[in-house]
């Protein structure tokens, strides 16, 4: 018999996990808010990691599989980073087939170009847009297998909840914007592919659409998270006035330098500190160092000329000009670092199962290549490799034929959300959600201490008490409402990783305790039972 | 600044306009306004009555999701990508596109689109290894958002029923020219839900936010046509 997947989520990760269960002959229903065009996958401009050794350099895969683990502070499974790095020149090949337009090089290969805290040049790309030009080649090729009717789309649809029963996973609850009303879908198995946290920090480089309530929601209902504290902080990111934007790595892997002033002299810090790859070290390092220079820290591209911008970083130069008014080929750009990826999320096993049965995690919601810190270039890696792992063994698993029954559960949800409906509250959900991202970009910046980490579970904890008491503005979608507590949770258990790791780490520095311990070179797992949060580390074996 | 919103809570629902103030920044886009507004502790409208939050679609803020596509100032453009400085006259008035239909205030189901492009099959088949030295123009059409501007604008397009405009002259453009063996089918997919419907208006041009030449697409088309 046919095994019946729901993937929630639509970026690069659940649409390439689509196209591999289709493949394998799994029937798919593809669910989504919006269409995938309007994911954040779409923002990821710099490349994809594959080493490929197209440029005489001795590449190696293991040479990859290295690097990420340095890059990640040795924390990342080995044997999953090993099955990621060696999997990514079949991965960019299959992308070709699939009609991804590469940038090539003189020779007609596909170009590859260096990323921060790799060895070689590995980091494949589409001019400025890698990841637009991805989503469009996967949206093709869904397409073609809704055409022929093993995946069906469905749109304007937000997660409620997982349909959990005793340990097992059923389907899901949405919410049908469409509709106005709740949903349940039933299938063999769930596969979750929702993107980071980013709600938690309000507005970050990445989509406003990612907000990490699935994660947190999971969380409630059991499923255990993993390494939450390490957050990166994008080294090169411009304030606009929407939101801070990112200037994309491929600047400084194109040359792009860093500096800062003192008098009229510019002090290339990076390059004085680690030599001549200095602007190319890992993001944890060169956001950690442009946070402590003693002034404005700047980019500049300029020298690179007209003709390579033009071609090589077109969208960067264009987000400075139209958005802060910078003309890249005169002036150097004014950069600070930002939240722009999380390394934490549910935690997987290498087949991307959580502990939920049938229930899996791809894409940045699942925890497992990147460590304390991950390399640019390795999302996009990450999202497509986790895609197809998490397929072959969705489809591939045994599933019992019993389906509880949901119908209490289903009706007490559509209750509580009718009730946020009608109510006539003018209270926004979207203040609390300020206050939530206020906390976290107070209290979890990129310098942390014990005591800073302790106020801010203080003012979760506050808002935690009252979120289930307050009632919201109903003008707005009823997720918006819903989604709160799921994200104030995940909060919390970001906060307690964060001060149960007593030591530095890649992404996770600590101003109390500034060196690494050797002991703590494991992954920090967190889980929920009735009321407690429960912190453990656990070695990768 | 006096901000005029045309207001619809459902699908369902009556549509209706309601004036705001606006006190900001004038140095920013039209999103950044519709967050000031929805941001503030509560929202009451130029005579002091309470309104409603206003739904807008949102995702990236930096004009590469085309979530926020909505009609400004009587033109089909992207919220993140509207300058208030840049406008001519004191008001700024809003309303969703008026093709597609409105879930809620200035958001809108764009789902046709999908649907279009599902329709005809728009995929690729096998693989073309020869580009045909169409790199830059692949390049450029696969940067389309589907944010739907190209067809709010279009003389030609109404509801989608059998033209598709230009999004899907371009995605066929682009889909060919990596096709090995679909290429007969797109052409004539082409030909029915577009050559035979365009008068070359070429507003969509002018209006994409990504810069994709709708004229490079349809010449290319035609010329290989001909062979």
């Amino acid at each position: 018999m046919m095994k019946k997947l729901i993937i929630v989520g639509s970026g690069i990760a659940g649409l390439t996990c689509a196209v591999e269960c289709a493949a394998q002959g799994g029937s798919v229903v593809l669910v989504s808010p919006y269409v995938s065009e309007r994911s954040q996958s779409v923002m990821a401009a710099g490349g994809i990691n594959a080493a490929l050794d197209t440029k005489g350099e001795n590449d190696s895969i293991l040479c990859h599989i290295e690097d990420t683990m340095r890059g990640g502070a040795y924390i990342a499974d080995r044997k999953a980073v090993e099955g990621m790095c060696t999997a990514a020149p079949e991965i960019i090949k299959w992308l070709e087939s699939l009609g991804t337009v590469f940038t090539r090089d003189e020779k007609g290969n596909i170009d590859l170009r260096a990323f921060g805290g790799q060895t070689h040049r590995r980091t494949a790309y589409a001019g400025a847009s890698t990841g637009k030009q991805i989503v469009t080649a996967l949206v093709r090729k869904v397409r073609e297998y809704e055409c022929r009717g093993l995946i069906s789309r469905r749109l304007g649809m937000q997660f409620h909840s997982a349909l959990i029963n005793d340990g097992k996973c059923y389907g899901a609850l949405f919410y049908n914007e469409k509709e106005y009303k709740t949903e349940a879908l039933y299938a063999d198995a769930v596969i979750m592919a929702v993107g980071g946290q980013n709600g938690l920090f309000g507005k970050t480089t990445g989509s406003l659409l990612c907000d990490g309530y699935a994660a947190g929601k999971l969380f409630y209902q059991g499923a255990n998270l993993k390494n939450l504290e390490f957050i990166q902080y994008h080294p090169t990111t411009i304030e606009t006035p929407q939101k801070r934007m990112l200037i994309s790595e491929a600047a400084r892997g194109e040359g792009g330098r860093l500096y800062y002033l003192n008098g009229d002299k510019r002090v290339y810090f990076m390059e004085e500190k680690y030599g001549e790859r200095g602007n190319l070290m890992s993001r944890d390092i060169v956001s950690k160092c442009i946070y402590d220079a003693p002034s404005q820290v700047f980019l500049d591209i300029s020298f690179l000329g007209k003709e390579k911008i033009k071609h090589k970083l077109n969208e960067v130069s264009d987000i400075c000009d139209r958005y802060a008014g910078i003309d890249v080929l005169r002036e150097s750009i004014p950069v600070y670092p930002s939240v722009h990826f999380f390394m934490g999320g549910l935690s997987v096993d290498r087949n991307h199962r959580t502990n939920i049965k049938h229930l899996y995690a791809v894409g940045e919601c699942a925890s497992m290549y990147h460590g304390a810190n991950r390399l640019g270039g390795n999302s996009l890696l990450a999202a497509i490799y986790s895609g197809k792992s998490a397929a072959l063994s969705a489809v591939n698993e045994p599933y019992e034929d019993r389906k509880p029954n949901f119908g209490t559960y289903i009706s007490e949800n559509e209750r509580k959300i009718s009730k946020t409906l009608s109510a006539e509250s003018k209270f926004p959900a979207i203040y609390i959600k300020q206050e939530l991202a206020n906390i976290m970009n107070e209290n979890l910046g990129i310098t942390r201490t014990g005591d800073k980490i302790k106020k801010g579970i203080e003012n979760i904890d506050y808002f935690l008490s009252i979120s289930d008491r307050l009632n919201f503005d109903s003008s707005i979608s009823p997720y918006q409402c819903y989604s709160l507590e799921g994200m104030i949770m995940l909060a919390k258990a970001v906060l307690m990783c964060a001060g149960e790791r007593k030591e530095t780490r890649g992404a996770h520095i600590r101003d109390d305790y500034p060196e690494s311990r050797k002991e703590l070179e494991c992954s920090t797992v967190i889980s929920y039972d009735e009321g407690n949060y429960k912190i453990s580390f656990k070695e990768e074996v | 600044m006096v901000v005029k919103i045309k207001r619809q809570k459902n699908r369902d629902s009556k549509a209706y306009w309601q004036y705001f103030e606006y006190s900001g920044d004038v140095n920013t886009t039209v999103a950044a306004v519709l967050d000031f507004l929805n941001y503030s502790d509560d929202l009451y409208d130029i005579d002091g009555n309470y309104a409603p939050r206003i739904r807008w679609e949102c995702s990236c803020l930096q004009k590469v999701c085309g979530a926020c596509a909505m009609v400004i100032n009587g033109k089909p453009s992207l919220a993140c990508n509207t300058f208030l400085d840049k406008m001519k006259g004191k008001e700024l008035v809003l309303e969703p596109l008026s093709k597609f239909p409105v879930v809620a205030d200035l958001i809108t189901d764009r789902s046709i689109i999908d649907n279009n492009l599902r329709q005809v099959q728009l995929y690729i088949g096998e693989r073309d290894e020869n580009d045909g030295g169409l790199y830059e123009l692949q390049y450029t059409a696969a940067k389309c958002l589907k944010c739907g501007l190209c067809l709010e604008i279009c003389p030609n397009y109404i509801k989608g029923d059998n033209f598709f405009g230009a999004l899907f002259a371009n995605d066929t453009f682009l889909t060919h020219s990596l096709s090995k063996n679909r290429k007969k089918e797109l052409k004539r997919e082409y030909t029915k839900h577009f050559s035979s419907g365009c008068s070359k208006a070429l507003s969509c041009e002018s209006i994409c936010p990504t810069g994709i030449s709708t004229l490079s697409s349809i010449f290319s088309m035609e010329h290989s046509k001909r062979k």
